[in-house]
């Protein structure tokens, strides 16, 4: 008679963000936010960047397209009329390439600090008004931080990405979700280092499209080299415009 | 002697003593001399921030506030909450009230003078309660009082039952109209306190202030009186200027800006926290002035019906306080300019100001746009003709070029007159730049990210 509610009770305990089966990936609390990628959609647990905990982004060079993995999404909640906060980006934001993207320039803040880059996270993250945060902390952010960060984060609708160098992936992190990019001739490697789940094999490869070039458009991975992809479409597209 | 503490009333010293007196029984007495114009400005502030609870209160000089609370005991849940709630505000201000509630003022304030904090809902228990109460209570004149003590009347009870024409030839009309009004047979009305149209409070300190962190519990006094004021108005703050007067007898002043109006006592003091914490004092601080600025109307507000609120404070708020602590140059929002150079095709404005979406500037279709730009163009080295970045680029776009701008050439910071052959490209490390060509040369000036 006592054996009923036990099966019941374990779908509850499974249910739940912070517990998962070694051979699935978790499901998570809160509603993510589809990466706008399909393949990389059915490697991350929930289908989608999560909300409510930290992401990080280990980029060992930038400007290989990091970003406009993000971008899509952010579009996204921009479109819902969410507010975003690059804080400490390392360079100057192109606005025309960032609206052209789908990201209202109106709703995206700025925050240019040094020191200061974990409180003012945290501070976006508590206060529950922005959509997404995205922080560029130095290297000497440390661990505490780091879990301040994710407490902050936790149960907050926020996407919340740190971008850091690929030299801290051998160091522990209390992020739920950590990717690793790189870039080789012809795709964006995406190697998921750390997430809900079963641990990932291998690094799912999206090869680079006409997206980068035409931000506005919901990007395709294309098979097949893309680079040549690119190289034709554009000596043929500039007659048309 | 007006009023001693509780440790100088141990020592003997009571209301009435002679200075003289007082001193030869605590030698090191801390004298201070009473201020009547102090007193008065302090019961208007305390005026203003009983505002919180009902817009309808009257001052009674030199110590006593009248709330008619008759019309907001459900909106507080009852008696006991509402008058909880004002006895720990006054606490929190650093106030000892002595408080009566009855139907009638006068009986409020007779009741209210005995301490104890009697509570009478009706007529019967109030003048049950102020039948035993003692008759110096009244306040009447010092030759009435004695007259009553000749007669032997020791309560106001025995007073009440003597026959009323004989006491009026005796005594005169004021004593016993007074009794009628206390006992709700005559009206009693009350003059009402006008809050101020303009908002200005002050506080001396009681001893000179030398860290700024030191000044937010003063400030939070001020701040909750303007916070009362602000709610009787119907209105919130946007702008308020906290002045700091120091010791020499200058001034400074803490600009406070709020991102929207607002009549949120923790939002404010939020606020001069970060404020406060940045700030080093010039000179010790003797006392603080705060000055409301810019109001705005508040609109009406409605619950949240099916949706939670969201948690936290929101993204305006949120924004404001780091403003705050960062500058306000380091929180910036972006708006499109438009203008084809990139380094004018974004400008940064303040993210409070909502000006909606614009349309302005948006890149040519089909046309690559970097998400980040260099703040300067960067010269890039050539060799066998072609740039290097970490290695030879290889172009893979046709030029874009973007010329022109000769209407800002010349003035200052400006980027004038340019020239340019915008393309597309790639290091062998894998990196996507932007990259022009003008007539010094190579330069790197966007990154695709």
């Amino acid at each position: 008679m006592n054996a009923l509610p036990l099966p019941v009770a374990l779908a509850d305990v499974l249910a739940r963000g912070d517990v998962w089966r070694g051979d699935t990936l978790a499901s998570l609390p809160e509603a993510t936010i589809p990466s706008g990628y399909p393949e990389l959609d059915a490697e991350l647990p929930g289908g989608g960047w999560p909300r409510g905990g930290l992401s990080e982004f280990l980029v060992e060079r930038s400007s290989v397209g990091e970003l406009s993995l993000l971008l899509p999404a952010l579009a996204c909640l921009s479109r819902a009329d969410g507010w975003l906060a690059l804080v400490a980006p390392p360079w100057l934001p192109h606005a025309p390439a960032w609206a052209a993207a789908g990201v209202v320039p109106e709703r995206l803040v700025i925050v240019r600090t040094e020191r200061e880059v974990a409180w003012s996270v945290e501070q976006l993250l508590l206060c529950g008004g922005f959509a997404a945060v995205l922080a560029w902390p130095d290297e000497r952010i440390d661990a505490r931080a780091l879990r301040r960060l994710q407490v902050a984060a936790e149960g907050r609708p926020a996407l919340a990405c740190l971008w850091r160098g690929a030299g801290v992936a051998e160091q522990p992190s209390p992020a739920p979700l950590r990717v690793a990019l790189a870039a080789d001739e012809q795709a964006l490697a995406v190697r998921i280092l750390k997430r809900r789940g079963r641990p990932a094999s291998r690094s799912l490869c999206l090869p680079f499209s006409s997206s980068l070039f035409r931000p506005g458009r919901s990007s395709r991975v294309v098979a097949g080299p893309a680079l040549s992809v690119l190289a034709d479409r554009i000596p043929a597209a500039a007659p048309a415009a | 002697m007006w009023l001693g503490d509780a440790a100088a009333g141990e020592a003997g010293v009571c209301p009435g003593q002679k200075l003289a007196t007082a001193l030869g029984l605590v030698p090191g007495l801390t004298v201070f001399e009473r201020d009547k114009q102090r007193e008065r400005l302090a019961l208007e502030g305390l005026a203003g921030w009983a505002g919180r609870f009902t817009p309808n209160l009257s001052l009674a000089p030199p110590d006593e506030i009248l709330l008619d609370i008759g019309g907001c005991l459900r909106l507080f849940g009852g008696i006991d909450a509402i008058t909880s709630a004002i006895v720990a505000g006054c606490h929190e201000q650093g106030y000892t009230p002595q408080l009566g509630v009855a139907p009638t003022a006068l009986g409020a304030r007779w009741l209210a003078r005995v301490g104890g904090g009697a509570v009478c809902a009706d007529t019967e228990s109030l003048s049950a309660a102020l039948a035993v109460l003692p008759c110096p209570v009244t306040r009447w004149p010092p030759e009435v009082l004695a007259r009553l003590e000749s007669f032997g009347l020791r309560h106001l009870g025995e007073l009440r039952a003597l026959p009323g024409a004989g006491l009026r030839r005796r005594l005169g009309n004021g004593p016993l109209d007074d009794l009628s009004r206390a006992w709700g047979e005559l009206p009693d009305p009350q003059k009402a306190f006008v809050f101020p149209e303009q908002f200005a409070a002050s506080l001396e300190l009681p001893s000179r202030v030398e860290h700024a962190e030191a000044l937010i519990f003063a400030g939070q006094r001020l701040f909750s009186t303007l916070a009362g004021w602000l709610h009787v108005r119907q209105q919130r703050v946007r702008r308020c200027t906290l002045h700091l007067v120091h010791d020499d007898g200058a001034w400074s002043a803490v600009p406070l800006h709020f991102a929207e109006a607002s009549a949120e006592e923790g939002r404010f003091l939020r606020l001069l926290r970060e404020h406060l914490g940045r700030l080093t004092l010039r000179a010790p601080v003797e006392a603080l002035r705060l000055q409301a600025d810019e109001l705005a109307d508040r609109p009406a507000d409605s619950a949240h019906l099916f949706e939670q609120a969201p948690s936290g404070e929101g993204a305006l708020a949120c924004l404001e306080r780091l403003r705050a602590r960062l500058g306000e140059p380091s929180v910036r929002a972006l708006a499109l300019v438009a203008d084809y150079r990139p380094e004018c095709a974004t400008r940064e404005q303040d993210p409070l100001r909502d000006t909606g979406p614009s349309t302005a500037g948006e890149a040519p279709p089909g046309r690559p746009r970097p998400l980040w730009l260099l703040p300067h163009p960067q010269l890039l080295h050539e060799s066998r003709g072609g740039p290097l970045w970490h290695g030879p680029l290889r172009l893979l776009s046709p030029p874009e070029r973007l010329e022109s701008g000769w209407w800002d050439a010349g003035e200052r910071q400006a980027t004038g007159d340019v020239r340019r052959d915008y393309f597309v490209a790639r290091n062998p490390l894998g990196q996507w730049v932007w990259i022009f060509r003008s007539a010094e040369g190579w330069f790197l000036h966007g990154l695709f990210a």
